[in-house]
């Protein structure tokens, strides 16, 4: 009998024991938990924390070396904009990639002549492209005053392409008016802001539909409702490595990369602009490279 | 003969954390199967986007897309391919080695993440949405799988 009771006692002991090692077990390992859930808590943490240090600092880090616009020089804006009736008619279409896009729309005008609205950014090189061949079609209707010049982003393709820029530029013209919009400058920084139905002309027709291109690119250009252009009508590969006098001295040579290329989309623009405006001017739109352009 | 054994369980991570991993590996795998056909049909639009900062199709061409001539898509696909397996396999296994695989792959996962998110912001200059939705999975892959592996009961044996 005292065995027995013996035996009792001690299981109890040992139940007993094994309780407490197993409370033990539990809070070891729940202190083992805590521990690495503060360890993960606190690399997740630091993660966020990195990352958030490079955006804040990215964001805010200029994105080119480029030179900001500076006023045209007189020489370049000569050649562009008076590039000879001759020269134009030995190139015809020249070799333009993209041409603009005919659209049915109510017809754009500013104080009863048709309207021209271009939307692009001084970084974007594609722009830096389009502008050349814009300035000099729109120079046979009109005249441009304050052109700027810069060239695109440093770090984009086409990197550096020099080129105008029509923020701050005006255009006066007896047969078009021309708005210009340079959205950004070379580093992103917002330079032009459309007016709020300018805006809503960019959103409505900067899409596929119409451009047949991606929806809000940029260049855009909105000619008097008619005609769209969406991109670069030509490479902007054969700007490559050219400085502003570089081109405009090619402007005047038919038979280089860059006149068939810039003064081929001339004259497909001026045929388009012809056709808003009735034809006007005859000479102009008569003329043998823009009818072989259309 | 004591009657309180020593228990032997079979435990793993929560199953929150094992199902939202495959949940995000899937979404994960999704974006970068886009960007890796975008990548492979890359356009020929000679057109920039008007948002300026925001430009993936500069970001999915730069010299930063590729990693010794393999494009940074066709590696995203290939790790969240790897990925859903190891999550889908965790479902039904707690094998140590799974686990310590998850947690390497995820660990390999957000350091390129932020290699990636380095070359974007200091290299090229540009951000690309749909290359960031990635990059978000990514760490919320790593989040759930160090949390979730943080909360596996230590004592369990296989």
């Amino acid at each position: 009998m005292a065995n027995s009771r013996q035996q009792q006692l001690s299981t109890k002991a040992q139940r007993r024991a094994a309780q407490r090692s197993e409370e033990m077990r539990k809070q070891q390992a729940a202190a083992r938990r805590r521990t690495r859930l503060l360890v993960a808590g606190g690399v997740i943490l630091v993660i966020v924390v990195v990352v958030g240090v490079l955006v804040a600092v990215g964001l805010n880090s200029s994105s080119s070396k480029s030179p900001s616009s500076t006023a045209a020089s007189t020489d370049v804006i000569s050649s562009v904009t008076g590039v000879p009736q001759s020269t134009f008619d030995k190139i015809g279409a020249g070799d333009i990639k993209a041409r603009p896009s005919t659209i049915s729309s109510t017809p754009l005008t500013q104080n009863g002549k048709p309207r021209v609205l271009y939307a692009g950014a001084e970084y974007c090189p594609y722009c830096a492209a389009e502008r050349w061949a814009m300035v000099a079609a729109l120079s046979r209707f009109g005249t441009f005053k304050d052109l700027g010049q810069t060239q695109s982003s440093g770090t984009d393709v086409y990197p550096n392409t020099a080129t105008l820029s029509f923020h701050g530029a005006s255009y006066t013209s007896k047969y078009l008016a021309f708005t210009g919009l340079e959205l950004q400058d070379t580093n992103g920084k917002t330079l032009d802001t459309p007016s709020p139905a300018d805006g809503k002309l960019i959103s409505k027709y900067d899409a596929q539909q119409y451009t047949g291109a991606q929806s809000g690119g940029i260049p855009f250009v909105l000619m008097g409702g008619k005609f769209v252009i969406s991109g670069a009508s030509y490479d902007p590969a054969v700007l490559k490595g050219l400085s502003h006098q570089q081109i405009a001295q090619q402007l005047s040579d038919p038979s280089s990369d860059v006149a068939k290329a810039v003064l081929g989309t001339a004259n497909v623009i001026t045929s388009d602009l012809c056709q808003l405006t009735k034809n006007q001017p005859a000479k102009v739109c008569s003329s043998p490279g823009v009818v072989a352009a259309k | 003969m004591s009657d309180v054994t020593a228990a032997v369980r079979r435990t793993a991570a929560p199953r929150w954390s094992l199902v939202s991993a495959l949940v995000l590996c899937v979404v994960g795998l999704g974006i970068s199967i886009y960007l890796a056909i975008e990548h492979a049909t890359a356009g020929t639009s000679l057109a920039c986007p008007a948002t300026g900062r925001i430009d993936c199709v500069k970001v999915t061409t730069s010299s930063y897309s590729e990693i010794f001539g393999i494009p940074v898509a066709y590696l995203g696909v290939a790790y969240f391919v790897v990925a859903t397996a190891l999550a889908f396999l965790a479902l039904s296994s707690t094998a140590g080695s799974l686990a310590l695989a998850r947690v390497v792959v995820a660990v390999a996962g957000i350091l390129f993440v932020l290699y990636l998110v380095w070359a974007e912001l200091f290299r090229i200059h540009a951000i690309c949405l749909w290359c960031t939705g990635v990059h978000v999975v990514t760490f919320l892959v790593f989040a759930v799988t160090v949390l979730g592996e943080a909360l596996r009961d230590p004592d369990a044996v296989d």
